[in-house]
Order: structure tokens, then sequence, then C-alpha cells
């Protein structure tokens, strides 16, 4: 077993180290993408609004992934560094936001759950996608934005 | 924080690209210290003073 561990570990350090972070973010992206395809694909049951809804999110979100992708190996392209020190910046600024917003999402969807009774993985389903878009939102205003005097 | 890399820039007969390959950073960095948007760490200052061949405070004005 532990022989076993070691070696998916070994595996998984040298494909680390040869892929560029673009490559991970374009099959992490893939993987939701399919993932969201089979669940939507396969629902025998008609679909209600909040479905076509969440699964329009899930599209908006991986087309942000795509579009770091992109950025990321456009970078690399032309011999730049994939990230340097304003992106590292923008990428801490926009952590650090998005995770104060995400407070008072949950804080709000915690408040609803109580007047409106939704089933238990629609709410934890819509805090995620709440905080994916947050985190996205934070980074397109960071990254056009710009930072400063800090 | 102001700064003259545009003017250094084409004293030098440099591009945006050239001077972030010198520097080792992305071109979009260069484009927002250019436009102030962005002020760099001490080492990116030092670098591309260098690259210029002058002292920092020739091109970070601090105003």
């Amino acid at each position: 077993m532990l022989s076993i561990s070691n070696f998916v570990l070994e595996l998984l350090n040298k494909y680390l180290k040869v892929m560029k972070k673009g490559v991970i973010v374009f099959i992490l992206a893939a993987l939701v993408l399919v993932t969201t395809g089979i669940w939507f694909f396969s629902s025998t049951e008609k679909l209600k609004l909040y479905e076509f809804v969440g699964f329009g999110v899930i599209i908006l979100v991986v087309g942000f992934a795509v579009f770091i992708g992109f950025k990321r190996l456009n970078s690399a392209k032309r011999g730049e560094p994939a990230e340097d020190e304003l992106s590292k910046k923008v990428m801490q600024k926009t952590a650090a936001c998005s995770y104060y917003v995400s407070l008072y999402i949950w804080l709000a969807i915690m408040y609803f759950s109580d007047k409106i009774k939704y089933e238990t993985h629609t709410v934890i389903g819509t805090g995620i996608l709440g905080m994916a878009i947050t985190f996205a939102v934070c980074w397109l205003v960071f990254n056009f934005r710009g930072i400063r005097n800090e | 924080m102001n700064n003259r890399i545009k003017e250094f820039r084409a004293r030098h007969n440099m591009t945006q690209e050239d001077l972030a390959k010198k520097v080792n950073v992305r071109r979009e960095t260069i484009v927002f210290l250019e436009k102030n948007k962005y002020n760099p760490s001490l080492k990116l200052a030092y670098d591309i003073a260098r690259v210029f061949d002058s002292k920092i405070e020739e091109i970070f004005l601090i105003e």
C-alpha cells in the first residue's frame, strides 16, 4: 500500500514539474465541463429554471478559467514568466477580498435558508457558485484596475 | 509614486516586451507600471534601474 502511494506521489511530482500551471487549468476546466455535461444530459426529469441558471454560471466560471489559462500560455509563448510579482499580488488581493465577501454570502444563504426551504445540496451548490463568481469578479476588478500605492 | 519608465524606454529604443524580458516580468506589468497603476517591489525597481543604467531615484519619483 505504502509503495503504491509512494509511486503515485512520485508520478504526480514528476508530472507537476513538467506541466505548466496553464495546462492544469485547462484540464480542470475540461473536467468540470464534462461533469456538468453528464449531469445536464443524464437528467431524466425536466430541468428547473434555477438548474439552468446554475449551468450558465458554471459555464461562465469555466470560461473565466480558460481565459486565465490562455493568458498564461500566451505569456509562456512570448518567453515571459507565467506568473510575476504583479500577478501574484493580484491573486493575493483577490483571495483576500473574495474570502471576505464569501463570508457575507454564506451569512445571507443561512438567513434565507431559514425563510425558504431548499434542499441541502442546492444551498451548498449556490454557496460554492457564489464564491466562484465572487472570485472571478474580484480578479477582474484587481486585474484591470491595478494595485496602486500599496 | 510616479515613474519615467516610458521616457527611459524610448531613450534606450526598447519595447515594453523587451524590457519585460530583461527584468523577467510579464508585459502587462510594464504596462501597469507606465500607467502608474502599480508600484514595483524594490527588487523590480532596482532591476529596471540597472537595465537603464541609472539610479532608482532617477526613474521612480515620490510625489
